[in-house]
C-alpha cells in the first residue's frame, strides 16, 4: 500500500495527497493499495504538477499496525507524527487513534529482543 | 565585540531585501524550486522533516546580550519557542515558515545578525575558542582574526562557489576548545621564539564520511600575511578539488590524495604568484578590527573572593558547579563560567526563549554584556566577577541552567538526527537522553570524570562522533535504527580518530553498552586518569570484550 508526501512550499509543513489536494494528517492520506500502482504512479505526477503548492513530492508505503496504519519507514513515521523529543510538537500534538496507532508502530518497529545480532567479530 | 558601521549595516540590509525578493519571486512561481535551493542555502535556509530550518550565523561564537534577546524574541515569535546550539557555535531554528523568513532576516539584521553562508559551497561561519578574550592561554584575540577572515570571505566573489563547503576554526591557546585539527582550515595562533605572531596553519582536516586528522602545512605563517596566504590555500583547492564527485569535494581529499607536502609545495608556489599587499590585511583595517576588541573595563580586584568561598563553603551544589562550569579567567578576580545547556532528559544543545532572555540578563549584569556558544553546544558567560559567582548560579538553578556537568559524560554532543534532520538515518537525541540519565547521579559523573561523548544520526558526522572519547553513529539497518560505538577519538589539542568498537547495537542497547564501556574503565583505570587516556594504554579489546561478551553467552 502506497500514499504520496511532500513538504508544503509556503510552510515546510509536512502533507499527503487526497484527490487532487495536500492535506495535512496522515490518516486523510488517499492510500493507493498494490493493485493501483498506476493510480499511484498519476498522483506522483499530479503532486509534482503543483509546484506552487508542495515541494519534494514522493511516494512511501505503507503497512497495517496494530490499531491502524503506519509508514514502514522509521523516517515517514516521524514526519508523520513529529520529532520523538518534543511529544507536543507537529502533528502528534493533536492525538487521537491515527497517531496512537503511528506511535505504537514505532515501538513495534524498534529493535528489541534482538541480542542475537549483537556479537563478537 | 566586533561593531558593525554603517557601510556593515546597509550591507546587511540589501541582503535581507534580496532574499525577501527571492522568497517573493518563489511563491509567486517565477522561480522553481530548483533555482531557488541555492539561493535560500546561501540564506541559511534549509527544508528538514517537519518545516524549514533556518541557521543563523554566530561569528566565532560571540553575542551580546541585545542579540540573544532577539534569538529569544524569533523563537518565540516564529518558532516553538526554543533555539538549538550547533556544533558550529551557530543556533538553528527548526520550526521556520518560509513565508516568515524575510521578516526574520529583517529582524536579525537589526542586531547585527544574518544567516549568510551558514550553509552552501561557499566559505561558513568561522569558529573560534569560545574563551577568546577571556583565557590566559592565548597569545593574542583569535577573535580579531576571525573576524577579518570573516570579512573577507564573507560573499567573496572567487570563493562562493567551491567544490565543497569550508569551514575554518581558530584558536590563540594551548587548549584547544575549537576542535581546529578537524577543520578545512585550522589556525593556531601562536608567538615564534623571537615574539613575533603567527599561525601554525593546519589543511584538510575533517569529519564526514572520510575522516582526518589534518596536516600542518606551514608551522609559522607570519600574521600579516594571513590574508595571501589562505587565499592561496583557497585557490589551490578551488583549482584542484574534485567537483565531479561530492563525497571527494572535501579539501581533505585533496589534501591526502596529493600529501601534506606537496599541497604545501603548490601553496607557496601560488602564494609567490599574489600581489601580496593587495591581498593582504592592510595594517590600518587590523587596528580598526583590533579597536573592536579592546581589553573588557575589567575591575582591579583580589585574586581570591572571600564571598564566593563562603559561599561555596555553605552550598555543595555552588561547590560542585564551581568544580565543573567554573575556569580560571585571565583577569585575578573573575572567572569564564560555562553554561550547560545538557541539563538531564533535555535535548542537547536546546535553549528556551525564556533561558536565552535570561542569559542576556546574566551577561548585561554580571558579563560584560558578552555571551559565548561552545562547539560542544553550551553557552559562557565568559567575564563573571568570582563575587557574582553566587548569584549567577542561583539565577542559573532556577533556570533548569546550572547542571555541573561540562565535559563530562552527561555532557553530550548530539546532532538533532533523524527527530529533524532530512540527512539523518537515525535519532540521536533519544540516544543522548538515555545516555544522560545513566549520569544523572553527579557524584558517579564526578568519579568517571571527563568524557566527551558525541553522536551523529549519520555519516555526515555533525555530532563530531569520530572525535569522541565515545563516539556514537546512527545507521539504518533495514529501515531500523543502530548504532556503531567508536572509542578514542579527540577532537582537542590531542586530536585523534576513533576506532570502531564492533557490531553496530540496536537503540535500546547502547545506554547500557556505555555503562558497560564506563565500568569496564573504572576496573583499570590508573589513579584518576581519563577514559580516553586509559583507552590509549590499555587498547580496544578488553572495552571490546566487555560490550559484546556478554551477547555470545545470551
Amino acid at each position: 500500500m502506497k500514499a504520496l508526501t511532500a513538504n508544503r512550499l509556503s510552510d515546510g509543513d509536512v502533507v499527503f495527497w487526497n484527490a487532487g489536494q495536500w492535506v495535512e494528517r496522515f490518516g486523510d492520506a488517499q492510500l493507493f493499495d498494490d493493485d493501483q500502482a498506476e493510480a499511484a504512479e498519476a498522483a506522483l505526477a499530479a503532486g509534482k504538477a503543483q509546484p506552487l503548492a508542495a515541494v519534494d513530492v514522493y511516494l512511501i508505503d505503507v503497512a497495517p499496525v496494530e490499531g491502524g496504519l503506519a509508514p514502514v519507514s522509521y523516517r515517514e513515521r516521524i514526519r508523520a507524527l513529529g520529532p520523538t523529543n518534543e511529544p507536543t510538537h507537529g502533528k502528534q500534538a493533536e492525538g487521537g487513534a491515527v497517531v496512537e496507532a503511528l506511535r505504537h508502530a514505532s515501538g513495534a518497529a524498534r529493535s528489541t529482543g534482538r541480542v542475537d545480532l549483537i556479537r563478537r567479530k | 565585540m566586533y561593531r558593525y558601521d554603517a557601510l556593515d549595516r546597509e550591507f546587511l540590509t540589501d541582503r535581507s531585501n534580496e532574499f525577501r525578493h527571492q522568497v517573493a519571486r518563489r511563491l509567486s512561481g517565477e522561480l522553481t524550486e530548483d533555482q531557488f535551493k541555492p539561493l535560500r542555502l546561501m540564506n541559511g535556509l534549509y527544508l528538514q522533516l517537519h518545516a524549514y530550518m533556518l541557521r543563523v550565523a554566530v561569528p566565532y561564537g560571540s553575542l551580546n546580550a541585545r542579540q540573544v534577546r532577539r534569538l529569544a524574541w524569533i523563537a518565540r515569535t516564529y518558532d516553538k519557542g526554543y533555539g538549538h546550539m550547533t556544533t558550529r557555535q551557530n543556533i538553528q531554528f527548526h520550526w521556520i515558515k518560509l513565508r516568515d523568513v524575510p521578516d526574520i532576516l529583517d529582524a536579525l539584521a537589526e542586531v547585527d545578525l544574518h544567516a549568510m553562508q551558514t550553509s552552501g559551497n561557499c566559505i561558513r561561519n568561522v569558529t573560534a575558542d569560545p574563551y577568546a578574550g577571556a583565557t590566559a592561554e592565548e597569545v593574542d584575540d583569535p577573535r580579531v582574526w576571525s573576524e577579518a577572515i570573516r570579512q573577507w570571505s564573507t560573499l567573496h566573489p572567487e570563493f562562493s562557489y567551491l567544490p565543497r563547503k569550508f569551514k575554518f576554526a581558530v584558536t590563540a591557546a594551548k587548549t584547544d576548545r575549537a576542535a581546529v585539527k578537524v577543520h578545512d582550515v585550522g589556525l593556531i595562533l601562536h608567538r615564534a621564539p623571537d615574539g613575533a605572531l603567527g599561525f601554525e596553519v593546519i589543511v584538510g582536516g575533517g569529519q564526514g564520511r572520510t575522516p582526518y586528522v589534518g596536516p600542518t602545512i606551514k608551522q609559522h605563517l607570519p600574521a600579516s600575511r594571513l590574508m595571501s596566504y589562505l587565499e592561496a590555500v583557497l585557490r589551490v583547492y578551488n583549482r584542484h578539488g574534485r567537483r565531479d564527485n561530492i563525497y571527494k569535494a572535501r579539501i581533505k581529499i585533496l589534501v591526502a590524495a596529493l600529501g601534506a607536502e606537496e599541497f604545501a609545495r603548490q601553496v607557496e608556489a601560488e602564494w609567490a604568484q599574489i600581489d601580496s599587499p593587495s591581498a593582504d590585511l592592510p595594517d590600518t583595517e587590523l587596528a580598526r578590527i583590533r579597536a573592536a576588541f579592546t581589553p573588557m573595563a575589567f575591575e582591579t580586584l583580589p585574586a581570591r573572593s572571600e564571598t564566593f568561598e563562603l559561599a561555596k563553603g555553605v552550598s555543595s551544589s555552588l561547590a560542585r558547579f564551581a568544580r565543573n562550569n567554573v575556569k580560571p579567567h585571565k583577569q585575578p578576580g573573575y572567572a569564564i563560567v560555562e553554561v550547560s545547556l545538557k541539563a538531564i532528559g533535555q535535548t542537547p544543545g536546546d535553549a528556551t526563549a525564556d533561558q536565552m532572555d535570561l542569559i542576556a540578563d546574566l551577561a548585561e549584569r554580571y558579563s560584560l554584556d558578552d555571551v559565548r556558544v561552545t562547539h560542544a553546544q553550551n553557552l559562557v558567560l565568559p567575564h563573571v566577577k568570582l563575587d557574582d559567582l553566587p548569584a549567577v548560579h542561583a539565577a542559573l538553578a532556577q533556570a533548569g541552567l546550572a547542571t555541573a556537568n561540562i565535559d563530562l559524560a552527561s555532557d553530550i554532543i548530539a546532532c538533532p538526527g533523524l527527530d529533524y534532520c532530512a540527512l539523518a538515518n537515525a535519532r540521536a537525541i533519544p540516544i543522548a537522553q538515555d545516555i544522560a540519565a545513566k549520569f544523572a547521579d553527579p557524584d558517579h559523573a564526578e568519579r568517571v570524570g571527563e568524557l566527551k561523548i558525541k553522536i551523529s544520526g549519520c555519516i555526515n558526522a555533525c555530532g563530531h562522533h569520530h572525535v569522541g572519547h565515545i563516539g556514537i553513529l546512527g545507521v539504518d539497518k533495514k529501515g531500523e535504527e543502530f548504532y556503531q560505538l567508536s572509542l578514542g577519538g579527540s577532537g582537542a589539542e590531542d586530536a585523534s580518530l576513533g576506532k570502531i568498537l564492533g557490531p553496530a547495537l540496536p537503540a535500546d542497547k547502547v545506554a547500557d553498552a556505555i555503562d558497560t564501556l564506563v565500568e569496564a574503565y573504572l576496573k583499570v583505570r590508573d589513579g584518576d586518569e581519563r577514559f580516553l587516556d586509559t583507552y590509549r594504554r590499555v587498547g580496544l579489546e578488553p572495552f571490546k570484550e566487555a560490550v559484546y561478551a556478554h551477547a555470545d553467552q545470551a
